[in-house]
């Protein structure tokens, strides 16, 4: 018996899951049927209470081809096909705004307020996800390793007072569980207080996308529901990175993909790529704590200082340069933010945009 | 006509008895299943979680006669010798979870000849000698055949990993249909966090599945053939159940010798050949007897006529006593079993001496783990075999965790404070420059050091440029590799069980 067990050590260190296997397959072969079918999944979802039973039966054969195929979102939101980022600015609103103040929620509420309110962004009934950054389950908010609860839980607030139809809150941590990890940096007690929902990411919940402007990367496997919501609100917390020199707004992105280790090979063109895919309406960069040193993970609170800022913008680019200043960088020093500009995900040039900044 | 009435009732009562034991018994075997289930990080530590390994005085006796301490809550297990003096094995019949799944598994009953000697059902004497001995001597190496060690330890290593797998692969493929989108959502919150979570199936914990299906397999045989020929806590029981106060009980004059009591008895206990009279250290008070018999011939209670078949077995008692003998020290002094090397990473606050002596091998750690790392040795010492082991490749020794040892039901993991948990050493990770991606590609990556949890960082980057010669420029990178500065390394394994490289990690952890 121990010579069995011996192979079985020696050969399999690794979970080996046929089932992934065969459910590639699957699709692939109900796809041969239904590739013709060009319905958007999210419009899709909408029509299927109207029309009924027997339309839930087509919708979900029409949904199958839907994920083999996943829509370029550049493509469903129609008419943005040339725009480089989400939502462009209403005239006479901020297209960057920087608040400064000693109330996270405040700023934080001014800040979109400077944006033109959230109503710009959540439309009534909207299915919204907000993406913190919840990277472990080590330490409090005070360390600067997690988003600030004060910051998420505002814009939960906003987004619902903006009549939104559902606001969920979620982060796939690196260390420890979802659970243990939304309770120690203190989101999952702001989010219940403000009336959001934290979900658990479930592993079921992923699926293969295709990343049509991915200059690296042209395809990954993403969490669905993130692909699927009305609304992405990206809230990460500016931090250390030795790879890609900040955490910002983009790296925070990569919280929603399946393998995020594999990711880091080129980890810069990957996240612009991963951006083109994702687009999240709105980023809100939390610089309330930044982290200088030993992170993303943190956990000395000499590496922590106190910068009382909140970046918010509906381009990722702007927002993440904007946040290299805290750290005495520029936008060139970040990887990412080198390669976003190219790809046309947004501008480094905040001479050209209207940036308004408000002292709370 | 009273005779037909006569029967009925016979009939009824029985049945009543029947059916209160299958009840107690399916009761007993969900809180079992219940409390398996809530043994999850955060939950565990507000339930009697190990409630069952402390009724178990095999586990008792054993784990505190090797590990020469007293544990406190292992008093419970005098309930079930208490229970054995007043009504024998009915802790087998009753109350015992692997009994139970036996009851439910097919099974062949006695057939007319009885084919198997009743020397064989010397075995679980043996066996609970060997344990005892082997106990004496400090090793704890055969307690793995504990009939509740067994049951958790292959539900927890290998049944329930397999069905997250089979659950999250069924879920996966609905959810592709968009309308069965919010019920498989619902479905999915519902059941995570306990019968789904982050466990993967680690492949060779098959070989627990493997025994399991053998001890079942053997019902093939004969009915609970593991109750009667192999399991030590049966033979503590039954060696007790020879002084028990209330036994089963023939009573001659009524009895017609049909035999369908000795047919319908689960664990062969009654025998033909004394009259239908029951052999006590067989017997589970299972009560199907009752149910059997037609003409009420059969009662349970006090009874002093000792069955004479118990006494020829005294020699056997004797011979197995010291073949177990034998047994206990070849496990406990031959090198080959009882080596003292550190073998494999081991869960913070446990060492070789406290995983040999005082881990039952029951699975707790396993199964409480929020990542999976701890998994059942299979390799290494074979009298350390099914002890934890950390395998880092599968998961890591989470930062803020300190649930193995507050859940270890023998203190053979140490329950550490989360802070002395964090500076707990517990092997020390290194880096193969020949697997490397920055090292032997030039490109960069910098994932161990990034995942590492240390405030100071334990893994660091060189310089720009460092290493140059070594791959610097050949991959496009900017020339920076890590380093494990060891003297920071507690050894959790995350940069092993991130490490993007595939196949074998590029950063191993190693035991120290």
């Amino acid at each position: 018996m121990c010579i069995i067990a011996f192979y079985f050590d020696c050969s399999y260190r690794y979970v080996v899951s046929p089932v992934s296997i065969c459910y590639h397959e699957i699709r692939g072969y109900f796809s041969l049927f239904y590739t013709d079918m060009d319905i958007s999944r999210r419009d899709f979802l909408k029509n299927i209470f109207k029309l009924g039973s027997a339309a839930a039966a087509a919708g979900a054969l029409s949904s199958l081809s839907a994920c083999d195929q996943e829509t370029p979102p550049s493509a469903s939101k129609s008419g943005q096909e040339t725009t480089p980022v989400a939502t462009p600015p209403p005239p006479g609103t901020a297209y960057l705004a920087v608040a400064r103040g000693k109330t996270p929620e405040a700023i934080t509420r001014a800040a979109i307020e400077a944006l033109g309110g959230m109503k710009r962004f959540v439309k009534k009934g909207d299915d919204v996800i907000i993406k913190p950054n919840i990277c472990t389950d080590y330490h409090t908010y005070e360390y600067a390793a997690t988003t600030n609860p004060e910051v998420v839980g505002a814009l939960v607030k906003l987004c619902l007072a903006a009549g939104a139809g559902r606001v969920r809150v979620m982060d796939k941590p690196f260390g420890g569980t979802a659970e243990k990890a939304y309770e120690r940096s203190g989101i999952a007690e702001a989010i219940e207080a403000a009336g959001g929902e934290m979900e658990i990411m479930s592993n079921i919940k992923y699926r293969e996308a295709v990343i049509p402007d991915g200059r690296d990367i042209t395809r990954w496997t993403v969490y669905g529901d993130a692909l699927d919501a009305d609304v992405l609100i990206n809230v990460p917390i500016a931090k250390h990175h030795s790879l890609g020199r900040l955490t910002l707004g983009m790296k925070n992105l990569l919280g929603l993909v399946k393998n995020p280790a594999q990711f880091h090979f080129n980890l810069g063109q990957r996240l612009a790529d991963l951006t083109s895919l994702l687009r999240p309406e709105l980023t809100v960069v939390d610089a309330v704590r930044i982290l200088t040193n030993h992170g993303p993970t943190g956990g000395n609170l000499n590496d922590v200082k106190l910068t009382n800022t909140v970046i918010a913008s509906h381009d990722i680019v702007a927002a993440d340069t904007y946040a290299t200043s805290l750290f005495g960088l520029t936008g060139d020093d970040v990887p990412a933010i080198r390669a976003a500009v190219p790809m046309g995900l947004g501008t480094t040039d905040l001479e050209s945009v209207k940036v308004v900044e408000i002292d709370v | 006509m009273a005779a037909e009435a006569a029967k009925k009732k016979i009939k009824s009562t029985s049945w009543k008895w029947v059916w209160t034991r299958r009840t107690v018994q399916t009761l007993s075997l969900l809180a079992f299943l219940y409390l398996l289930l809530v043994t999850v990080q955060g939950v565990a530590v507000h339930m009697p979680y190990d409630l069952f390994f402390f009724l178990d005085p095999l586990n008792g006796i054993a784990s505190m006669i090797a590990g020469r301490a007293w544990i406190a809550p292992m008093a419970l297990g005098i309930f079930t010798l208490f229970l054995a003096v007043i009504i024998g094995r009915a802790w087998c019949g009753w109350i015992c979870p692997m009994g139970t799944v036996l009851d439910w598994t097919p099974s062949r009953r006695n057939p007319e000849k009885p084919g198997i000697s009743p020397v064989w059902s010397q075995g679980k004497y043996f066996l609970f000698f060997t344990v005892i001995i082997g106990a004496v001597l400090g090793s704890l190496t055969l307690n793995i055949l504990d009939p509740i060690t067994l049951l958790f330890r292959t539900l927890a290593g290998a049944i329930l990993p397999g069905l997250n797998w089979a659950i999250e692969g069924v879920e996966s493929w609905l959810y592709n249909f968009g309308a069965l989108r919010p019920a498989v959502s619902w479905v999915d919150g519902a059941l995570r966090g306990w019968l789904l979570n982050d466990q993967p199936f680690y492949l060779p914990n098959l070989i627990l599945l493997a025994v399991f299906a053998v001890v079942l397999g053997l019902n093939a045989v004969r009915s609970r053939f593991w109750c009667r020929y192999l399991c030590p806590l049966g033979g503590l029981l039954g060696l007790i159940s020879k002084i028990s106060f209330v036994r089963h009980r023939v009573d001659t004059e009524k009895c017609i010798s049909c035999g369908k009591c000795s047919k319908i008895c689960p664990t062969g206990a009654i025998q033909p050949e004394e009259k239908f009279k029951a052999n006590y250290a067989e017997c589970t008070t299972c009560l199907s007897c009752l149910e059997g018999c037609p003409t009420a011939a059969i009662s349970f209670g006090r009874e002093k006529t000792v069955v004479p078949q118990q006494d020829k077995t005294r020699r056997w008692l004797l011979y197995s006593l010291g073949a177990s003998a034998l047994l206990a020290v070849f496990l406990r002094f031959v090198p080959a079993f009882a080596s003292k090397a550190r073998s494999a990473v081991r869960p913070p606050g446990s060492s070789e001496d406290s995983l040999y002596s005082q881990c039952i091998r029951c699975g707790e750690c396993a199964r409480v783990c929020p990542t999976g790392v701890i998994q059942p040795t299979q390799t290494g010492n074979p009298g350390k075999t099914w002890t934890p082991f950390l395998n880092t490749r599968l998961g890591y020794c989470d930062y803020s965790c300190n649930s193995c040892g507050i859940i270890c039901p023998t203190g053979a993991i140490a329950e550490l404070p989360l802070e002395e948990k964090r500076k707990t050493v517990i092997g020390v990770a290194r880096i193969d420059k020949n697997r490397c991606i920055t090292w032997a590609e030039g490109r960069d990556c910098i994932v161990c050091e990034e995942m590492c949890p240390i405030p100071e960082k334990a893994i660091r980057l060189g310089g720009e440029g460092e290493g140059e010669g070594q791959g610097q420029g050949r991959g496009g990178g900017n020339g920076r590799h890590p380093h494990v500065i060891e003297e920071l390394c507690n050894g959790c394994g995350i940069c092993e069980h991130q490490c993007p490289v595939a196949g074998e990690s590029a950063i191993r952890v190693f035991p120290l």
